[in-house]
């Protein structure tokens, strides 16, 4: 059966990009939203969290956005779940480089936090088609 | 003459004369071999002309009577001077072609020193200005990352409260704050993408991915696109129609993007009321696209500058119109990449109209039996 997209676990270390977000996903797109500040929040959370959708912050301290997609891979609750990145990193080989890692896409920031939960169903769309 | 030299000389002197005085084949062959050995040493073949000379004239003075020997001895003498003087002449010559040959030489020598020394100038500074250019890129991505992070929280914050997410009922002052915060906060976003663009394409790292485009649909898609910014300003776009297919090799995106650069500039200058027209047409392998406005026109101080970075009429312009000032900087840059070349023809009151030609796309189709 085809899940629907209502639980975000957003990944995100800087607080104030961690409010906006969250409540432009929620206000915008009506998703249940938890946050994770770092990596190891994100491991901890996963799987009592079940979320059908991972945005995922690209530059974190410690553990980074592509090695803590590796380390939820390993967690069975999360490991088919798709990601999408959020970054201030948008060099095409660098966009390029995510989608390798078996993203969904990518967000570039700043985002407009208008828009932000219907481009995130855009790209959960486009991976369901 | 060095002193080997002139040791055998002498004893070539002394066996020329023993030959002459009747010593035979065996005086003959040493005089032979010394000769060769002074010649082979270095004695000069002049000198060796002089030392048969000498050899002679005593060799004649010994056999002729005493009366008659200085007399005959002057004549020998000046008639092997006579002899010689060609000889002394070439010889001369021979001395100042060498010294000519080489002062070319070290002139020669000099001149290529010159030209390593430059070359070898002009690798250094070629080396610093790309170790300038990289160090200038690094620093641009950097800072405009930096610079994304803070402005992603500014300009989201700012867009949820403008968009009446959180607080409504805010008095029209606070609103109106909020508005110019929001707006300025979109400003500074999009002077950082046309940063980071411009970075992009000067570093060589802006993607291309260039594919067969029909002009019809890809301008009909841009007046689209920039149609709800226009209708903002009270301005039409309007794209007259050309008879023929048209095709060109672009980037969608890229071309997408010099269209919104040209379109918003155009809906921006024009007075409210007033339709922008987009056409294009073909002539000589290029098609060319052209974007008129009904606005004041460009003054003749401005023309010049027109496409250089930062370079809006005046300041107020940025603040009025709010461009970042980099969009025909990075107009230009992309068209050129593209392969073609961009200008415009501007008529105070008028208006003005810019124009983009790309080389035309023939797609030629070889099929079995050579039809085409």
């Amino acid at each position: 059966m085809e899940r629907t997209l209502e639980r975000i676990l957003l990944v995100e270390d800087d607080p104030d990009i961690q409010i906006v977000a969250s409540l432009a996903l929620s206000q915008f797109g009506g998703f249940t939203v938890q946050v994770s500040g770092s990596a190891g929040e994100a491991l901890r959370a996963a799987p009592a969290f079940a979320p059908d959708l991972i945005l995922l912050d690209v530059m974190m301290p410690g553990m980074d956005g592509p090695s803590t997609l590796q380390a939820l891979r390993e967690i069975p609750a999360v490991t088919a779940t798709p990601v999408i990145f959020m970054t201030a990193k948008i060099l095409p080989q660098e966009v390029a480089q995510y989608r390798e890692l078996g993203s969904l896409g990518v967000i570039a920031k700043p985002f407009d936090p208008t828009t932000l939960a219907e481009r995130v169903r855009e790209l959960w769309r486009e991976h369901h088609d | 003459m060095k002193a080997a030299v002139k040791g055998l000389a002498f004893e070539y002197s002394a066996a020329l004369l023993e030959y002459l005085g009747g010593g035979g084949e065996a005086a003959l062959l040493r005089a032979y071999q010394l000769g060769r050995a002074a010649l082979a040493e270095g004695l000069g073949v002049l000198e060796l002309a002089a030392l048969h000379q000498e050899t002679l004239v005593t060799v004649l003075l010994r056999m002729l009577a005493p009366d008659e020997s200085g007399r005959i001895a002057e004549r020998a003498s000046e008639f092997f001077a006579e002899s010689l003087a060609p000889f002394e002449m070439t010889h001369r010559g021979f001395q100042e072609a060498n010294a000519i040959l080489r002062n070319i030489n070290r002139e020669l020598e000099q001149r290529v020193q010159r030209i390593l020394t430059d070359y070898e100038t002009a690798r250094t500074q070629l080396a610093e200005q790309r170790r300038i250019e990289r160090l200038k890129n690094d620093f641009i991505s950097i800072v405009s990352h930096e610079l994304r992070t803070p402005l992603t929280s500014i300009h989201g914050a700012l867009g949820l409260v403008n968009a009446g997410v959180l607080a409504r009922g805010l008095s029209p002052q606070v609103s109106q704050l909020l508005d110019v915060a929001y707006r300025n906060s979109q400003r500074l976003v999009r002077l950082v993408d046309d940063i980071l663009d411009l970075q992009k394409i000067e570093s060589g790292a802006m993607a291309f991915h260039l594919h067969p485009l029909e002009m019809r649909p890809l301008l009909a898609q841009a007046i689209e696109a920039n149609h709800a910014y226009a209708n903002g300003l009270g301005v039409r776009l309007e794209l007259l129609e050309a008879p023929t297919e048209t095709r060109v090799y672009a980037d969608p995106d890229r071309l997408m993007q010099v269209m919104t650069n040209l379109l918003s500039n155009a809906a921006k200058f024009s007075p409210p009321g007033e339709t922008v027209s987009v056409q294009w047409s073909r002539r000589a392998g290029m098609v060319r696209v052209s974007v008129t406005d009904r606005g004041p026109g460009i003054s003749e101080e401005f023309k010049e500058r027109i496409f250089q970075r930062f370079a809006q009429a005046d300041a107020s312009s940025t603040r009025e119109k709010g461009g970042t000032g980099l969009g025909l900087s990075i107009t230009k840059a992309i068209v050129e990449r593209l392969g073609g070349t961009i200008g415009f023809e501007a008529r105070p009151d008028v208006g003005t109209t810019f124009y983009f030609e790309l080389p035309e796309w023939r797609e030629k189709v070889q099929r079995r039996g050579g039809r085409t």
